[in-house]
Formats: structure tokens, C-alpha cells, sequence
């Protein structure tokens, strides 16, 4: 199988990027889009050019760490799926697949495909977790969770943090991510005592971070690996409201 | 910011039901020449005289003034947030065109809303451009003012055409607004949906084709 690749190389932050076209044979349907990249990779290192940097870690859809734009799509031609899971027979043979890096100011460019993440960390650093010690895990039954709320608690608690609803945002917003993380906790009795707190502060950070707005085009749970619905951000306005406007 | 966007919502949701009431009054239009006349007439200037209405229409004003200038502002800083695009976008694949272009959508109803208010709101409440007459009960003679108007193809094909996007705009509005201002009730949401389209097409048709019914009356 074949493919023509054009993808966009960057040195750095603050360098000019641009898109290079790659021809690569030699490959098969079966190989992960990854592995093609790995594969056209070792081409160049052969050439003696430099390698495509991209980011990646487990390779089987759990740590969120691959995502890039392929052809228009965030994670590629697929609904709900990661980078790494896509695989060549995705694409028809001889196909052009352009390959860009997350766009949002909030995500600068490191260097070629990959970019810095790091402000969803912060995020979640004001206030995506508990602070109170639990110590060791506690007897199953000991705390009672209704099935609704668990079941929402962990659809929300999926997210892998890849950033794929910025990118594919058209206001880089970061909303879905945020009201995933902010219902996966508010919806348990561990996280409610601090839910008002949590809102406040994750969503401030969110904005300080330089994220859009969210205007509900649903692009993001489109595209979100794990199929995290948009209702979270609804649910997150509406504790936002009741923290800032009712409490 | 947030509060920002939910100043858009809120207005928003302020001008649909406007809308509404708009619409309902309109249809006096299409109804036989005389009665339609007396009727319109004398409703327009009971609404002119109610010290109640002008305090709401007070607020429509500041309303529509909000709007709009949060709407902008908003989508510069939206701009910001994302100051470059794909080179290949099929956001097709992914979310109705509609969303993605609330603001040009905004914009044309903005063009639609100059032109409409110097047409009437202009002539007849500040009294700017032509003169507008009496009625036999002697209130301004409103029905007239529109019936006129109508008599250009070009006005009616205006007013006609300028209402797809306004019925795009509320489509995608209505529900937006809703989970801006915080309702996340999962089947509830499904029937927004059915309800914004269902409304938008009210809206846009009702609005639509009065002008065509008054050209061709
Ligand atoms: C009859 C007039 C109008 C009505 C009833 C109306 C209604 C609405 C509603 C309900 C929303 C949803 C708010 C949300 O997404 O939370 C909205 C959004 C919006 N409206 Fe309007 N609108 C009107 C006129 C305009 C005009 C004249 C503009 C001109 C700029 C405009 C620009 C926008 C924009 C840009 C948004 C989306 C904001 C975003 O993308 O985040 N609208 N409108
Ligand atoms: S590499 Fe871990 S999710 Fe793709």
C-alpha cells in the first residue's frame, strides 16, 4: 500500500512551519497509523533527515497522548477513536492524508506534530481531585453511590485528557474536557463537599488559560474518543451558576 | 467571559419569545384590507400608548444592543483562542454548518434588522422619512405604511429571503441558549432539539411569507 504524506514539520515554537509531502510505500492495511509513521520515520532516518516528532505512549487508546489532525479530522477519519487505534485501511491506497498538529492558542506547537498539553494539567490542578486522605481503598459497599450518579460519574471520568474537543473546537474551547472532569467528581459524595470550589476554580483556570468559549456545534463529542457527551457542559454551566449567582 | 456568554443566552431567549408576540401581531396582515387595517392599526397604537410596553420595549432595545455587542466580542475573543485554522477542517463531519456560523448568521440578521428598522420603527415612532397618515379612527395608519412597502418585489423578496437565516440562527440558538444557561436533563434535551426546529420554522416561515401574502393581496 501506498500513501502520500503532508505533514506539517515546525522546528520549534516559535519557528515557521510547513507542510512537506512525503511519499511512502510500502506499507499495509494492517499497520496503525502510527506504525506508518514509524515506518516513513525510519525512511528518513536512512536519508539521514530528521524524524517527524510525534507523541505517543501506550498505543491502545488509554493515555490520551497521540492525538494530531488527520485529513480534517481530529484522531483521524473515525468518530470516537484515538490516533494510535487508526489503522491504514482507513485510507484508500495512493491516498494524500494530511497530517496537522492540534491548533489552539492555548496548545503551543513544541515541534512539529507535537504540542504543550500542559494546560489541561493545570486545570486540573485547581481542583480535579479530592483533598481529602482516603488512605487505602475502602470496603466496596461502605459508601452508597445510586447507579444513575455512578454511571455518570464514570461515563465522565473517561476522558484520557487528549484534547481532542479543542481541536476540533472552532473556539479552541476546553469546556467538555473541564465539565468532565469537574462532573466525574461533583456527581460522588467524596467530591461534593468541595463541588462549589471546584467549579469556581477549575472554570476560572479554563479561562485564564486562553480557551474559547463553548457555543455547542457537538464537534468535541464527535470527536472525543471516549464519547464524553456535551451534556456535561450543560451540567457544568449549571453548577457554575448556582456556585457564582445562587450560593 | 462566562457571564459574557450568558448575557447572549439570556437576551437570546428574550428575543425569541419577542419574536413570538411579533409574529402573532403580524398575522393581523393577511386577514380582508379593512379589517386588517382597523385592527392593526388600533393594536399598534394601544402598544405605542401602554406605559408598560414602553418599559419593555426599553428593554428589547438594550436587549438587541447587548446581544449583539457580547456576540462580537465573544467571537473576537473566540478568534483568539483559536488564531489558526486547519489547512483540511471537515467540521461537516462533525457539526451542523449552522453552529459553526452563528456570527455570520448574526451579521445578516443585523443587515435585516437595519433595513426593517428604518422601514417602520424609524418612520413611525421617531418620525423620521415620509410622514405617515391617519386611519378613519384616526390612529396611524400602520397598515398602511406596510402595504405599501409590500408593493416592491424587490422589499418582498428582501424580507422573505432574510428570514432562512434568521430561522437558522434561532435554530441553533434556542437549544444553545438552554444549555448555556444550564439545563443538562439528557431527554429533555432531545425534545429541545425537535422544539428549536420546530419554532425556527414557525419563525421564519410565518415571518416569510406575510410579505408575499401582502404583495399578492
Ligand atoms: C432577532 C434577533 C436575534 C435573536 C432572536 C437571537 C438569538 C440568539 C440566541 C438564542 C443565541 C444563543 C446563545 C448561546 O449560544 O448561548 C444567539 C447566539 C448568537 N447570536 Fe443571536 N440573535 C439575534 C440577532 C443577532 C444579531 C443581530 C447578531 C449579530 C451579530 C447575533 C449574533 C449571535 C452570535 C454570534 C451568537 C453565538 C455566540 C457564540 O457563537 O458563542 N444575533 N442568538
Ligand atoms: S498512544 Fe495512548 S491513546 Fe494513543
Amino acid at each position: 500500500m501506498k500513501a502520500t504524506f503532508k505533514i506539517w514539520r515546525q522546528e520549534g515554537g516559535d519557528a515557521e512551519g510547513q507542510f512537506r509531502l512525503y511519499d511512502v510505500d510500502g506499507l499495509t492495511e494492517d499497520m496503525s497509523f502510527l506504525e506508518a509513521l514509524d515506518h516513513l520515520n525510519e525512511q528518513l532516518v536512512q536519508r539521514n533527515e530528521n524524524v517527524i516528532a510525534f507523541e505517543y505512549d501506550c498505543r491502545e487508546g488509554i493515555c490520551g497522548q497521540c492525538g494530531v489532525f488527520i485529513n480534517g479530522r481530529a484522531h483521524g477519519p473515525n468518530d470516537a477513536m484515538t490516533t494510535c487505534q487508526v489503522h491504514m485501511r482507513s485510507f484508500k491506497d495512493g491516498e494524500l492524508i494530511v497530517v496537522e498538529p492540534w491548533r489552539a492558542a492555548a496548545f503551543p506547537i513544541i515541534k512539529d506534530l507535537v504540542v504543550d498539553r500542559s494546560a489541561l494539567d493545570r486545570i486540573i490542578e485547581h481542583g480535579g481531585y479530592i483533598s481529602a486522605k482516603t488512605g487505602t481503598a475502602p470496603e466496596a459497599n461502605a459508601i452508597l453511590i445510586a447507579k444513575d450518579k455512578a454511571d455518570k460519574a464514570m461515563d465522565a471520568a473517561a476522558c484520557i485528557g487528549c484534547g481532542a474537543c479543542v481541536a476540533s473546537c472552532k473556539n479552541a474551547s476546553a469546556a467538555l474536557f473541564t465539565s468532565a472532569k469537574i462532573n466525574h467528581l461533583n456527581n460522588l459524595p467524596q467530591g461534593k463537599q468541595e463541588a462549589s470550589k471546584r467549579v469556581l476554580e477549575m472554570t476560572r483556570q479554563m479561562e485564564l488559560e486562553g480557551f474559547g468559549s463553548c457555543t455547542f456545534t457537538g464537534a468535541c463529542e464527535v470527536e472525543c474518543p471516549e464519547g464524553i457527551s456535551i451534556i456535561n457542559i450543560a451540567e457544568m454551566n449549571a453548577s457554575r451558576i448556582k456556585a457564582k449567582w445562587l450560593e | 467571559m462566562f457571564i459574557r456568554k450568558s448575557i447572549i443566552a439570556a437576551t437570546g431567549l428574550f428575543l425569541c419569545l419577542f419574536l413570538v408576540v411579533h409574529l402573532s401581531a403580524n398575522c393581523i396582515l393577511i386577514l380582508p384590507e379593512e379589517t386588517a387595517r382597523t385592527l392593526y392599526n388600533s393594536y399598534s397604537t394601544t402598544l405605542r400608548e401602554s406605559p408598560l410596553i414602553k418599559i419593555i420595549a426599553y428593554v428589547l432595545y438594550l436587549s438587541i444592543m447587548l446581544h449583539i455587542i457580547y456576540a462580537l466580542l465573544i467571537t473576537r475573543s473566540n478568534k483568539k483562542a483559536k488564531p489558526r485554522g486547519y489547512h483540511v477542517n471537515r467540521t461537516k463531519d462533525n457539526s451542523s454548518w449552522i453552529s459553526q456560523n452563528m456570527g455570520f448568521l448574526g451579521i445578516t440578521i443585523l443587515l435585516f434588522l437595519i433595513v426593517h428598522l428604518t422601514n417602520f420603527w424609524a418612520r413611525i415612532k421617531l418620525g423620521i422619512g415620509e410622514n405617515v397618515g391617519l386611519d378613519n379612527n384616526g390612529h396611524k395608519d400602520v397598515y398602511e405604511v406596510t402595504y405599501a412597502l409590500f408593493q416592491n418585489v424587490y422589499v418582498v423578496l428582501f424580507y422573505t429571503v432574510l428570514m432562512v437565516p434568521l430561522g437558522m440562527h434561532l435554530n441553533h440558538g434556542l437549544k444553545s441558549a438552554l444549555m448555556t444557561l444550564g439545563f443538562y436533563h439528557k431527554k429533555g434535551l432531545r425534545l429541545l432539539a425537535k422544539l428549536s426546529l420546530i419554532y425556527a420554522s414557525i419563525i421564519a416561515i410565518g415571518f416569510g411569507v406575510i410579505p408575499l401574502i401582502v404583495f399578492f393581496k
